[in-house]
């Protein structure tokens, strides 16, 4: 027992006294918890400038493009006489999107002829695309269902029923965890637990890495591959508990995302994410040997790993084979597993496969890891016996 | 061993010194040429499939009419939504959406045929999981196409049925209908637009800390500055020589990737192919002096490294891929504006998928020419106030006491 609190101790001490693992493992975490969140703290995009070429000059067109610019999506930014010069705003990047009201506009509204828009949006970005489209489509909607009525109830037809022809079935979409459809919100608590990871991964890496000459290892506690194993677990575990509690509880609280499930639960798949990544990160050092290429390595890994989580791109749209691969990185399954527990307040009973997922990660690793120790530890003692023979 | 008068100092010296030193460090090669490939191939891999399609649902018919059974058959008609699941109550549909089996849940309330035909205007009620945004926005894209088509039906036949002709129904159903057209990207692919941000934000890692190491490994000490220095027949010379070899390094990678990218994959170029090409330049120098630039400010290497890390590696949400810059604070925004990636992604983005006119694409070329102006200057008086402290050390008696850069030299 005393070997696996005495490797524990090196471990932590380790933490601190390894200058690069201290900089990713304390120093990094703090910093990517006031950094990483600026970019999304808005949420949402709000008043996307758009530009709208009136041909028609109506009361009709005006009011139409005061509704526009009412939405909270877009702001009409100018109006300009003809296309052309409306697309060079577009390529410059001063709007996102051209609005042309052709002429008769109003004359066909009030013939009762259908009075088409049309709508240039940029889609070279998502989220601005869906901006702009859904605000002028929904006011184009409205105000549509405002002129059918109208129309119905200038040919005689009862208010209620008019108003009923016109939309006689309506869609009530409810946005479920998520209500505002927050970027923050969406982006954040995966995105959280990927540093976790990432940093660490990294700092594993390095002290495996960096303590690893022979020098230092004679220093090392003597205790067996399993206990040395057991004892480096322990000490990540007490290393990441504050960085868990400061990225799942308190930075969740700070951005105002909602948070729906018991921490308690949470906890029931972060300890085997812990142990899965540090056993990950051990294997991973031992394999490489170089402070630097763990380094290089694992950090241009973080991207791709968040990609391959199934989070941003739709798990159903990811090949079969790739979702093999995937599985072996930690954060797949507990992305998955602690967003659906603590922001979507799924039971413990809905997530098993991803906590079965973890554990049998954890032990593959650590095996891993086992094995590596007792080879290089047998080594090692064949390399003392040699010399303690040559010596004599 | 070659006689000390055969070695000419100069560029080519430390070109080649730095070439046969990447020859000995082979896993050092492969990590900044082979990984940044293989990653943006997985990625690949990971979007072949092109659009995400028949994303699952789950659907509560409450009615068991005609009416929900066509609007069950036209949601799962269409190419976003598959109907997955037949749900008992809520509660089950509230499962299935928590173990993650659907993405939303439709439920067709009891009576909706007879009351949509009494005009009583039912709610047809869709949940989805927007905890997942884009997963949750493309299933309720299939559903809220898919209800008002059938509705529309309705409409029609409402009209129809009141003796309107069919021609003045259906123009009546969207009195002002709107013609959208998507700019710079017809099918809505998203696909080639993650691919081009991808590989900037992973290269951008892979050259600031490989260059803080390399630089590192010269600058560290005065002493090694010195031995560089005379290899190169003077500081500038080899400093080129130092930097050159990994610009071309990089621009294979890049070179390789965008061929993939645009041979093999069939991405159009919309733009022009040297802006494209100018900007890649550019942006690994300007990352190259960055690197250098931490080598020489920060002490040791080894936390020079984890600063270059600590720097680019949040900067994928800083860059606006996923959520657009203009919508950040004005920190953030900031912030992105100093990144070199942010701007050659927005060169990038510009000149494949926009096809920028090119008196409008120079403003992010010509940031980034000012980045490695700027940051080369300041490399260059680091240098300079480096050298001349050493100059004034040589020169000052020997009985001056050690400064702490002395010490450091001292082996």
């Amino acid at each position: 027992m005393s070997g696996i609190f005495g490797v524990m101790t090196t471990a932590l001490r380790n933490v601190f006294t390894v200058r690069p693992a201290f900089t990713t493992m304390i120093l990094a975490v703090i910093v990517y918890a006031a950094l990483y969140p600026q970019p999304y703290l808005n949420e949402a995009l709000r008043n996307v400038p758009i530009i709208v070429v009136d041909h028609d000059g109506t009361a009709s067109s005006r009011d139409l493009i005061r509704r526009i610019d009412a939405t909270p999506d877009v702001a009409v930014a100018m109006t300009q006489p003809d296309m052309v010069s409306a697309e060079r705003a577009v390529h410059a990047r001063e709007v996102s999107g051209i609005l042309v009201i052709p002429q008769y506009f109003e004359r066909d509204v009030l013939h009762g002829r259908a009075s088409p828009i049309a709508l240039y949006a940029d889609a070279s970005y998502f989220l601005i695309y869906q901006r702009v489209s859904g605000a002028v489509n929904g006011v184009a909607r409205t105000m549509g269902a405002e002129v059918e009525a109208a129309r119905l109830i200038g040919a005689g037809v009862d208010t209620g029923l008019a108003t009923a022809a016109s939309d006689p079935m309506p869609l009530t979409a409810i946005a479920l965890f998520n209500p505002q459809g927050g970027y923050a919100t969406y982006v954040l608590p995966a995105a959280l637990i990927l540093i976790l990871q990432q940093t660490l991964l990294i700092g594993v890496g390095l002290i495996e890495t960096s303590t690893n000459s022979p020098a230092q290892k004679q220093q090392e506690p003597q205790a067996g591959a399993i206990q040395t194993l057991l004892g480096k677990w322990l000490a990540y575990l007490i290393i990441e508990t504050p960085a868990f509690v400061l990225y799942l509880i308190i930075l969740p609280y700070l951005c105002g995302i909602p948070r729906l499930g018991p921490f308690i639960w949470v906890l029931v798949l972060a300890v085997p994410f812990i142990l899965a990544v540090s056993g990950l990160a051990m294997a991973v050092a031992a394999a490489m040997r170089d402070p630097l290429a763990v380094q290089l390595a694992l950090a241009a890994c973080g991207l791709p790993f968040f990609l391959l989580a199934g989070f941003a791109w739709p798990n159903e749209a990811i090949p079969e084979g790739v979702k093999m691969f995937a599985i072996f990185i930690p954060s797949t399954s507990a992305i998955d597993g602690i967003v659906r527990v603590s922001q979507m307040g799924a039971m413990l009973s809905d997530v098993r496969s991803q906590v079965l997922t973890l554990w049998g990660l954890a032990l593959l690793y650590g095996a891993i890891a086992v094995a590596i120790n007792a080879r290089r530890a047998a080594g090692y003692r064949a390399a003392l016996a040699r010399s303690a023979t040559v010596a004599d | 061993m070659l006689p000390r008068s055969a070695i000419r100092p100069g560029f080519l010296l430390v070109f080649g010194r730095e070439l046969r030193w990447l020859k000995r460090r082979p896993l050092l090669v492969v990590l900044t040429t082979v990984l940044p490939l293989a990653l943006m191939g997985l990625l690949m891999l990971v979007f072949s499939q092109g659009l995400a399609t028949r994303l699952h649902i789950g659907v509560l018919d409450l009615d068991g009419s005609d009416l929900s059974r066509t609007i069950v058959r036209t949601v799962d008609a269409t190419a976003d939504d598959a109907v997955a699941v037949r749900v008992a109550d809520l509660a089950e549909g509230r499962q299935k959406i928590l173990s993650g089996e659907v993405s939303g849940l439709l439920m067709i309330p009891e009576n909706l045929e007879r009351d949509v035909f009494a005009g009583r205007r039912p709610e047809v009620v869709f949940f989805y999981n927007t905890q997942m945004l884009t997963t949750g926005n493309l299933v309720l894209r299939g559903v809220s196409a898919a209800v008002p088509s059938v509705a529309a039906g309705i409409r029609l036949s409402l009209r129809t049925a009141q003796g309107q002709p069919i021609e003045a129904a259906r123009s009546s159903l969207s009195p002002i209908p709107v013609q959208t057209h998507p700019l710079f990207n017809p099918t809505m692919n998203y696909i080639y637009f993650l691919l081009a941000a991808t590989l900037p934000t992973v290269l951008q890692i892979i050259i600031v800390t490989s260059s803080t190491y390399s630089a590192a490994m010269d600058f560290e000490t005065n002493h090694r500055l010195r031995i560089l220095r005379r290899l190169g027949g003077g500081l500038w010379p080899a400093f080129l020589g130092k930097i050159v070899p990994y610009t071309f390094v990089y621009l294979a990678v890049l070179g390789t990737a965008d061929a993939v990218m645009f041979g093999v994959l069939g991405l159009p170029l919309h733009g022009s192919r040297g802006l494209l090409l100018l900007a890649g330049v550019l942006f690994m120098l300007s990352c190259q002096m960055l690197g250098t630039l931490l080598a020489l400010v920060v002490h040791p290497m080894s936390s020079a490294i984890g600063i270059g890390a600590l720097l680019t590696s949040p900067a994928f949400g800083f860059m606006g891929i996923g959520f657009p810059r203009m919508g950040m604070s004005m920190f953030a925004y900031s912030w992105g504006a100093c990144l070199p990636g942010t701007w050659y992604l927005t060169a990038r983005i510009d000149q494949i998928v926009r096809g920028t006119p090119a008196d409008l694409s120079m403003k992010p070329i010509l940031i980034l020419a000012g980045f490695v102006v700027g940051l080369t200057g300041l490399v260059a008086l680091k240098l300079e106030s480096i050298r001349s402290a050493t100059d004034r050390r040589r020169l000052s008696p020997p009985s001056a006491p050690p400064s702490a850069q002395m010490v450091e030299v001292a082996p």
